[in-house]
């Protein structure tokens, strides 16, 4: 489930107005507070996590204490340092996602758009395929088909997400590509190639940017999700699906579940809270 | 307008046609056997009787083969055997599906009620407390893993406080309500049985509240931003200065045509939330579509897989085209895709 | 995952007309009508109290008070609907071609073998359908005699003719229980009460294996009529399998009512049955997947009995008077294989590298992170209680020697090995966990397991593919007869482990002439003779160091308190026509 954006198109980006200004708003200063802080962590977490995350730090299935936050579990691995290193499998998969598909599905469609004809009709077509699936389903099946590991949750996610980048970017090019400079540019000769790069693409990062963060939140559901249903992540990896899948089966000791649960509901919260302050930001409705 | 209809209607087959192949592809490159849960695992290592079987079930094909043979008994409306519960996957999804639209339609209830309502009181109180905390909820239903809620919900409200039903669509000792539509509320009321209503309304409270968190979410966001538009409107302006009541405006006016976007978001988010149901589902022991998929899915019981994927592609399909014509018909402005 | 609702949000945009903000107002209703009410909550807390006190476990009056509260069952002393909370595993419901606990469970209930076994002691045979039995010196032929009073719940008799029926057609199905059947070389039936059946080799396990639920007497002539096919060509032949999901045509004590995968299988009470009726009119077993649910519904009375409780959570019904909870012996257990003949096990190949494994392994850790501690450890493949499962001294850890063992057969580095396995929780066993703790015991000694865990079909697929340096599986008797074990996992001829771990003929380096000699001898050996061979059969399984027995878990048992005859059966799990209230 996620949250509804309605891309914001070219023509509705306020001009003149700086990114960083939307930082003045309150939830964006959280939601930053909170990728901050799941940056630092995943950058010096080995300096001072209270306990390996790999091996038994106590008895098993302690409950949380002065010792183990978050108590242990069922191998004896301290849950909260579990939690911390989790980050380090989260954050950075889903920006792999992220970075893949807005890398493809802008390129796709960028030059969907640019180019018109039977070059746009087949990518969206493919488009409009792989967005009439249900997404969880087809990244089940695609997970399964690869097997096991982060790595294959990666493509799995990529081939379900791309479409959403290449719509967007295709949208955005149409958009782009009637006014008068391009045009111009187009009657006196300039390559496409260089059109695409030096005019087009630049004006469309801000809505790509919005959206990739309001989506890399999903992404991180949806990573969780997987390893959840055991097609993701692989044991002893501490990531927070795994965690919480191992907690969901020793429900009575409640903690091992609370730990990366909270995790991902903050990266998570924080990333929408980011997204929802852009999207506000570079929205003419709320400039009122 | 009657062109754009027409193409969008006459496209639709072909990405039906799409959606089938990019399954069963899929689902062939699923690097294990199914035959081991037909012959078992001790005879998985006798030739013969594999060899016997794999020709039995069609396996023996070649890939172009087995798609010609697919797509020609799905010309007939048939989605193959089950590998797993040897059922035709059309009976196990016709079975299964009422269980998944009770409890998604439960939920787009949910959502869409607490969405609009939410979404009304942050448009009216904007940039106040409410329209923070609304933010905040909504925010908090789209951030939250759906299987962690749902454990946790089930804890407290079933386990320890017992004030809610646990898992199940049924109480036990209690038989399913003579079938009409398979929804057991519509069921148990079309059988005039109140209590056996009142009791398997209450365990979809649970996990529609799990799926509808995330969809109040966008409601309500959708239904600030059309508000504040509203808002300013013209007609709005012209209102007041009528001298209506600030409520007969809100509610008489403004919630009402802001209500528009919710309509297809609604629509197009019944497939979305429909597949969504995989988790919930799981955690609520909902013998649904969602449960099916899962289960097929570790089974690698691939024409399970195919069929749930064509189903929820259908349903997409079809949802999104039922809201699109039904835009284009009423706005002649929106042209194209 | 909401994508799809955005792009057309954008395509709409938020344009005002009346007539269309009429509509949304209508689907909207519409909506409200379809899901009418649902979310009702205001009367939900009076109402709940009938849907979770029907336990019934209040006390011995309890016979009737579960059905007072709902009015599902018949009035009058009637018991009860049983309800029992599992996770169903089921592959099929033809006795010929299901093979699965709750298979077994299943087709005890409503099917009957020509012997059963004693819940108390598996060595212990039990007429059933057949009165007496007997066999030839060298164990090659065994003749039945069939119980004239038994009938099919269709109240016709059971003949020599339908157990001739039933066991060919679970021969020619090739299904996974075909096996029972291998090496028979015929089935003959002088009359209608007599069965005899003849071996080509010596099979002193046959006796056993007829208790096996899936050597269950079928009605031939009803399940002919269902489609079913036994004669040769079987395999290709009988379409009847979806006939067995709607019916059972069996003569014990229960009849099949309905089966809806995910959901529940329902039984009714054969009211035809000739021996003593069973106690309670209607059993559902309920899909309920894990042990957290199966736990909480116990407890708050919605099942009588939950067979999947993990031994970290009993503790949660410790003190409640209505729950019956305690921990019996089990004939299961989980292992690990070291498979040398596994493509990328080269060096497995050693057999001091085995034994430094299996010496790096913290057997009483294992038991600790799995179970709990609620089970035991086992020395050979034979588990705990199967004849020759006596005297056999348990493998212990020893680092230091798993160590040198290591540095001489030139490892002293370590190596890395891939370690596939099924992810599963079987006998309260989690795999993901215990192949945690085996990952970490064997870096010990520099050993590195890439832990890979597969869904169990694909599993399947590579272990009979490339092979598994390093996997763990689980394994339950099919029947009593130690002789399973060797023919699954001695390194001998046809056996499935010796094919998996790179042995199984003559020249494979595994492959061990004297195991095969072994068992030969057993299986026309009786009385301590027998004891004694099998007891050398699983040390001999013991020094091949491929199959390493870790857990034999304890069962958990948790059920409503006035259910009484719980036990735990070695051939069929839970019997239950034996249960009964009080």
């Amino acid at each position: 489930m996620t949250v509804a954006i309605e891309p914001l198109s070219v023509g509705d980006a306020p001009v003149g107005r700086p990114i960083w200004a939307a930082m003045r708003r309150p939830q964006f200063a959280f939601g930053l507070l909170v990728i901050g802080f799941w940056l630092v962590v995943i950058v010096t977490v080995d300096f001072w996590a209270p306990h390996d995350p790999l091996a038994a730090a106590g008895d098993r299935l302690l409950s949380p204490s002065s010792d183990h936050w978050f108590g242990t579990d069922t191998l004896g691995r301290d849950v909260f340092s579990r939690a911390l290193y989790g980050a380090r499998y989260s954050l950075p998969t889903a920006a792999g996602v992220i970075i893949l598909t807005v890398l493809i599905g802008s390129t796709l469609g960028a030059i969907a758009g640019f180019r018109g004809g039977w070059v746009d009709s087949i990518v969206m077509r493919i488009c409009d395929i792989v967005l009439a699936f249900p997404p969880i389903l087809l990244a089940m099946a695609v997970a399964a088909a690869l097997g096991p590991g982060l790595r294959n949750t990666v493509i799995a996610l990529v081939i379900v997400w791309w479409p959403i980048y290449a719509r967007l970017l295709r949208g955005q090019t149409l958009a782009i590509k009637n006014r008068d400079h391009i045009e111009a540019a187009v009657s006196i000769g300039v390559p496409p190639r260089r059109i695409l790069r030096r005019h087009i693409l630049p004006l469309a990062g801000t809505p790509v940017l919005i959206n990739a963060t309001m989506d890399f939140g999903q992404v991180v559901l949806l990573t969780a999700s997987l390893s959840f249903l055991g097609l993701g992540a692989v044991p002893p990896s501490p990531e927070w699906g795994v965690m919480i899948d191992e907690g969901s089966r020793n429900f009575f000791q409640w903690w091992i579940a609370l730990a990366p649960g909270l995790a991902i509901l903050s990266v998570v919260l924080g990333f929408n809270f980011l997204g929802d302050s852009l999207r506000d930001f570079f929205d003419p409705r709320s400039q009122r | 307008m009657g062109r754009y209809v027409l193409k969008r209607l006459a496209i639709t087959p072909f990405l039906m046609i799409g959606i089938v192949t990019i399954a069963f592809l899929i689902s062939r490159l699923i690097p294990a056997d199914p035959l081991v849960s037909i012959v078992g695992e001790r005879n998985m290592g006798n030739a013969e009787v594999v060899a016997a079987a794999r020709a039995q079930w069609g396996l023996d094909d070649s890939l172009f083969g087995q798609y010609v043979t697919y797509m020609s008994n799905l010309a007939r409306g048939d989605l193959g055997i089950s590998f797993r519960t040897k059922g035709s996957v059309v009976g196990d999804l016709w079975d299964r599906f009422p269980a998944t639209a009770e409890l998604t339609m439960t939920a787009m209830f949910f959502g869409a009620i607490t969405g609009i309502l939410l979404g009304a009181v942050a448009a009216v109180r904007r940039d106040r407390a409410a329209d923070h905390a609304s933010r905040l909820f909504a925010l908090t239903g789209s951030s939250i893993p759906v299987f962690w809620l749902g454990l946790i919900l089930l804890s407290i409200f079933y386990a320890r406080l017992g004030w809610l039903p646990g898992p199940g669509r049924l109480p036990p000792r209690t038989d399913a309500p003579p079938n009409l539509t398979g929804l057991y509320t519509v069921d148990a009321l079309a059988a005039g049985d109140f209590s056996l209503f009142w009791a398997v309304a209450k365990r979809l409270i649970l996990p529609a509240f799990v799926l509808g968190w995330g969809l109040t979410g966008i409601v309500s966001r959708l239904v600030r931003a059309a508000m504040l538009d509203e808002l300013f409107a013209d007609y709005v302006r012209t209102a007041r200065a009528k001298g209506l009541r600030e409520r007969s405006v809100i509610f008489g006016h403004v919630l009402r045509n802001a209500l528009l976007p919710v309509v297809t978001i609604l629509g197009l988010s019944f497939g979305t939330l429909l597949t969504s149901a995989v988790l919930t589902e799981t955690i609520f022991s909902w013998n649904g579509i969602g449960s099916y998929a899962v289960e097929s899915t570790r089974n690698l019981d691939y024409p399970a897989i195919n069929g749930v994927c064509i189903l929820g592609g259908a349903i997409f399909l079809m949802t999104s085209l039922v809201a699109d014509v039904l835009y284009a018909l009423i706005d002649p402005k929106i042209r194209l895709s | 995952m909401n994508v799809r609702a955005e792009q057309s949000a954008l395509n709409g945009g938020s344009r005002r007309r009346s007539l269309l903000s009429l509509m949304s107002l209508l689907f909207a209703m519409a909506l409200i009508a379809a899901a009418c009410g649902s979310s009702a909550d205001d009367n939900a807390s009076d109402d709940s109290t009938d849907t979770t006190a029907a336990s019934g476990t209040d006390d011995s009056t309890a016979t009737t008070a579960g059905e007072t509260d709902d009015g599902a069952e018949p009035s009058g002393d009637e018991a009860r609907e049983l309800i029992i909370a599992r996770d169903m595993d089921t592959n099929s419901l033809d006795p010929s071609r299901s093979f699965c606990d709750t298979c077994q469970i299943y087709l005890t209930a409503t099917y009957q073998t020509l012997i059963g076994i004693d819940t108390a002691d598996p060595d212990v045979q039990v007429p059933r359908l057949a009165t007496d039995w007997s066999s030839n010196d060298d164990s090659t032929e065994f003749t039945f005699n069939l119980n004239p009073d038994a009938v099919f719940s269709d109240g016709s008799p059971v003949t020599s003719a339908d157990v001739k029926w039933s066991w060919e057609r679970l021969a020619n199905l090739a299904g996974p229980p075909s096996f029972l059947m291998g090496g028979y070389t015929a089935i003959d039936t002088p009359d209608d009460q007599t069965v005899i059946v003849t071996f080509e080799n010596p099979n002193s396990a046959f006796l056993p294996i007829v208790s096996a639920a899936y050597m269950s007497i079928i009605n031939s002539e009803v399940a002919e009529a269902g489609g079913a096919i036994a004669a040769e060509g079987a395999d290709v032949n009988d379409q009847a399998e979806q006939w067995f999901f709607e019916n059972s045509a069996g003569s014990g004590p229960y009849v099949l009512d309905s089966y809806s995968d995910g959901e529940s299988l329902v039984l009714t009470r054969n009211e035809n049955f000739w021996q003593t009726p069973a106690t309670f009119p209607k059993v559902t077993m309920k899909q309920v997947q894990d042990s957290t649910a199966q736990l909480q519904q116990l407890q708050q009375g919605d099942v009588d009995i939950a067979m999947q409780i993990s031994i970290d959570a009993v503790s949660q019904l410790e003190g409640d008077p209505n729950v019956t909870v305690g921990t019996v012996d089990s004939y299961n257990y989980v292992y690990v294989a070291f498979s040398p003949g596994a493509v990328g096990a080269d060096p497995l190949l050693d057999d001091n590298v085995r034994k430094a494994m299996k010496l790096a392994l913290d057997y009483d850790g294992i038991l600790d992170v799995t179970v709990g501690g609620a089970g035991k450890q086992q020395a050979s493949p034979i588990p705990n209680g199967f004849l020759g499962s006596a005297d056999l001294d348990l493998p212990e850890q020893n680092v230091d020697e798993a160590k040198s063992l290591m540095e001489a057969a030139g490892y002293a580095d370590g190596f890395t090995l891939m370690a596939m396995y099924p992810t599963v929780n079987v006998y309260g066993v989690d795999f993901d966990t215990m192949m945690q703790k085996v990952q970490q015991d064997l870096k010990a000694i520099g050993v590195e397991l890439e832990l890979q865990p597969v869904e169990f079909p694909q599993w399947i697929d590579q272990i009979n593919a490339d092979g598994i340096p390093v996997t763990a599986v689980y394994f339950a008797p099919d029947h009593t007869d130690s002789s399973q074990y060797v023919q699954y996992f001695g390194e001998i001829a046809d056996s499935s482990w010796a094919r998996r771990a790179g042995g199984g003929d003559a020249g494979t380096p595994l492959f061990k002439q004297s195991e095969q000699d072994l068992l030969a001898e057993a299986l026309s050996a009786s009385g301590d003779a027998k004891a004694d061979l099998y007891r050398q059969l699983g040390q001999a399984m013991m020094d091949d160091n491929v199959i390493v027995p870790l857990v034999n878990p304890q069962l958990v048992q948790a059920y409503a308190s006035d259910i009484t005859n719980m036990h735990n059966s070695a051939c069929c799990n839970l019997e239950l026509g034996l249960l009964g209230l009080g």
